[in-house]
């Protein structure tokens, strides 16, 4: 009977697989790969920079540039820039990208980092 | 002799160990060198230095004197934490039975070390070209595709010690043979070619391209000691020799902006963190720039963390590598569920690296940042703000998200071996500790150039530090829910390194066909030119010839040696 209630991996749910496959100290963790965890982060920074936008009103910069006359001017530049940034990648990858091997090297190179190394476990 | 064997500079110890250990086929035996070697180093600049400037190991070489060890209140620094990070490396590379490895790396180090430690400029330029040639090997450890990045590496590091050591004759010539190395300004002879000269070395824009072409292809270990050595030594001899210098400032704020561009699209892991060590060493051009005593300690004290976190998050990058195979983004994803310590070390040196309160770089950055606004250059602290955003993209959220979190790939490996984990976990210690507010980054100042008077947990920079932080996070979390955040792709992304890649190599090719063609064209008549030239010079200088015609036979001779010391006069007038 005992053995009629071993699974094996195909019987596991992938919640089930995916706790046996991971690490024991990844377990607990697990959480964090889910898709409605990742959608829910946004939640957590949006409250940190709300905080952070309050607090700069309490405690004002010490030595101001000419810039940081605009409330929660560091908010701003943090979330335009990188904005910015992000938005630039598609023009720039149109721009600057190519085929991987398009100076004659192996794009497949990372395999060779494997031989020369000896592991000792 | 003794005078010397007591002031011996501590890189020179190192630099034995690591000759020692290019004979010693014990590998348990070369594993301790490399790291009791550092520690040595460590026990040795210890004992040197007393609060006082410390000069010796003169030698004289001819009539040419040679300043082997000048430890300082700035030198000081980057030797401590040059061997800091020795040890750490080798705990890292510990499970790297490799020879050339082990000993390049001591070499390697021990030049860095010896290097920062030089009185003198020709002193300085026989321990960089020394750290160039020792450093090659570990690139080349990378497999077959380094062997090219490696040339190219090598040529440019020798053309940089070429330029500076161009820069220190002419400019010790000017001072009346005096080459000690202090503060040497642009307007100073020769400052231009040793400025060149740093400037390769520490990845000035257009002359960055061999970080980001080497140090992706290098072996696991190999990176990860590269990362730590070539720029500060770099960024050591720029605040020794040009603090103060106007154009730094510009030049460190261009530095910090376009490598986050890359950054951004670059889908090679240990290459976004070759643009994001470029954008970092801007911070440090730029507060050397400045050069007060706040901007000097600030970049004192981000060398000193910036080792730690960037050879962390390398180290992290090498251990997905050795377990996974990849360090493409584009094949990777998930990984905290097999890596979890590995995710977490990475996490730490990301944290440190983007300067969140209670990591490393939050006690430094800000030094050089208030430094420049405190100078009144607003236009360049608002682009160094920009770059933080920058930091934050590739070095906060691209590296650890696309590696370890994600879209699962499925993979699962091992959880890194133990001596990397080791490694890591004393880099995050020390990451951590740096910026401990109870005691922590009042040790980092007190090893800095300057008194410190700075206190980098005021409530108005921790609020505004987390603002900038908080709103870059909102950013990419909302980017992504949008679908506007590119994913990674497998490409070849083309920097100005195509000017000599691709460009330079096919305007030689064509040269090189040219001159074939224009060979054959041209072979009869080069054929017809020196025989003819031949029997002219026969006519003129044989022993039946013109000018021995009704002269005794010896004339000829006489007059060849009278013209090849005319040509050597005129040689001696130019070269001087």
């Amino acid at each position: 009977m005992a053995n009629a209630e071993i699974k094996t991996m195909e019987d596991l749910t992938l919640e089930e697989r995916e706790r046996a496959e991971a690490h024991p100290l990844a377990v607990p963790f697990l959480f964090l790969g889910r898709k409605s965890f990742q959608d829910k982060f946004i939640y957590i920074a949006l409250i940190g920079l709300l905080i952070t936008i309050g607090l700069g009103f309490i405690y004002p910069l010490h030595h101001p540039a000419p810039y940081d006359v605009m409330p929660a001017s560091w908010g701003w530049i943090g979330f335009l820039s990188y904005s910015f940034l992000v938005l630039c990648a598609k023009p720039l990858f149109k721009l600057l990208a190519r085929p991987e091997s398009y100076y004659g090297e192996d794009p497949n190179m990372d395999l060779d980092h494997i031989p020369e190394e000896q592991p000792h476990d | 002799m003794i005078e010397l064997l007591l002031n011996l500079n501590p890189g020179l110890i190192i630099i034995l160990a690591g000759m020692i250990c290019a004979v010693l086929p014990a590998s348990q035996i070369r594993k301790l060198l490399v790291i009791a070697a550092p520690i040595a180093g460590i026990v040795s600049i210890s004992t040197l230095y007393t609060d006082q400037e410390v000069i010796g190991g003169i030698i004289e070489v001819g009539r040419q004197s040679f300043t082997t060890l000048r430890i300082d209140s700035l030198s000081l620094i980057w030797g401590y934490i040059f061997c800091v990070v020795g040890v750490l490396n080798g705990i890292f590379g510990l499970h790297e039975k490799c020879q050339i490895t082990d000993s390049s790396a001591l070499i390697y180090m021990g030049s860095a070390i010896g290097g920062v430690f030089a009185g003198d400029l020709l002193t300085l330029f026989l321990f960089w070209e020394i750290a160039a040639v020792s450093s090659v090997p570990l690139i080349w450890k990378g497999g077959e595709r380094a062997y090219a990045a490696g040339v190219r590496y090598l040529a440019i590091h020798i053309f940089s010690g070429v330029a500076l050591l161009a820069g220190a004759i002419i400019y010790g010539r000017a001072n009346g043979g005096d080459f000690t190395f202090g503060h040497i300004g642009l307007n100073a002879p020769g400052g231009w070619l040793i400025l060149l000269a740093m400037g390769i070395k520490c990845g000035f824009p257009l002359l960055h391209n061999w970080m980001q072409d080497a140090y992706p292809k290098a072996s696991i270990t190999g990176t990860v000691i590269l990362s730590a050595f070539t720029t500060k030594l770099a960024i050591y001899a720029l605040a020794r020799g040009f603090a103060g210098e106007d154009i730094l400032i510009y030049i460190g704020a261009a530095m910090t902006v376009f490598p986050v561009f890359f950054a951004v699209i670059e889908n090679d892991m240990r290459r976004v963190l070759s643009y994001s060590l470029n954008n970092q060493l801007g911070y440090m051009v730029c507060g050397i720039g400045v050069g007060t005593s706040l901007a000097m300690n600030g970049v004192a004290g981000q060398v000193a963390v910036h080792i730690i976190f960037k050879s962390l998050l390398f180290m992290s990058m090498g251990a997905v590598l050795y377990r996974v195979g990849t360090i493409k983004g584009s094949e990777l994803g998930g990984l905290f569920r097999s890596m979890p310590l590995t995710t977490v070390f990475c996490l730490v040196g990301a944290a440190s690296i983007a300067a969140f309160p209670l990591f490393a770089a939050f006690v430094t950055k800000a030094m050089i940042i208030s430094a420049v606004i405190k100078e009144h250059h607003y236009v360049i602290s608002f682009i160094l703000l920009f770059a933080s955003a920058g930091v934050m993209e590739h070095s906060g959220i691209k590296i650890p998200y696309f590696t370890f979190f994600s879209h699962d790939s499925g993979r699962r490996v091992e959880e890194a071996p133990w001596n990397m984990l080791v490694a890591m976990g004393l880099a995050s210690a020390l990451c951590l500790f740096f910026a401990f507010p109870f005691g922590g980054y009042q040790f980092l100042y007190s090893l800095m150039p300057y008194a410190a008077d700075y206190d980098p947990y005021t409530a108005d920079h921790v609020i505004f530090q987390l603002q900038l932080l908080f709103a870059a996070i909102v950013a990419f979390a909302l980017l992504k829910r949008l679908r506007i955040y590119p994913a990674e792709r497998r490409a070849e992304i083309i920097d100005f390194d195509w000017t000599y890649r691709k460009l330079g190599l096919s305007v030689v090719k064509w040269l090189g066909a040219m001159w074939m063609r224009l060979n054959a064209v041209s072979a009869n008549m080069r054929d017809r030119f020196a025989g003819s030239l031949g029997r002219k010079l026969q006519q003129v200088f044989s022993p039946a010839g013109t000018f021995s015609a009704g002269s005794p036979v010896n004339l000829p001779y006489v007059l060849t040696a009278a013209m090849l010391f005319i040509c050597l006069i005129g040689v001696y007038i130019g070269a001087s």
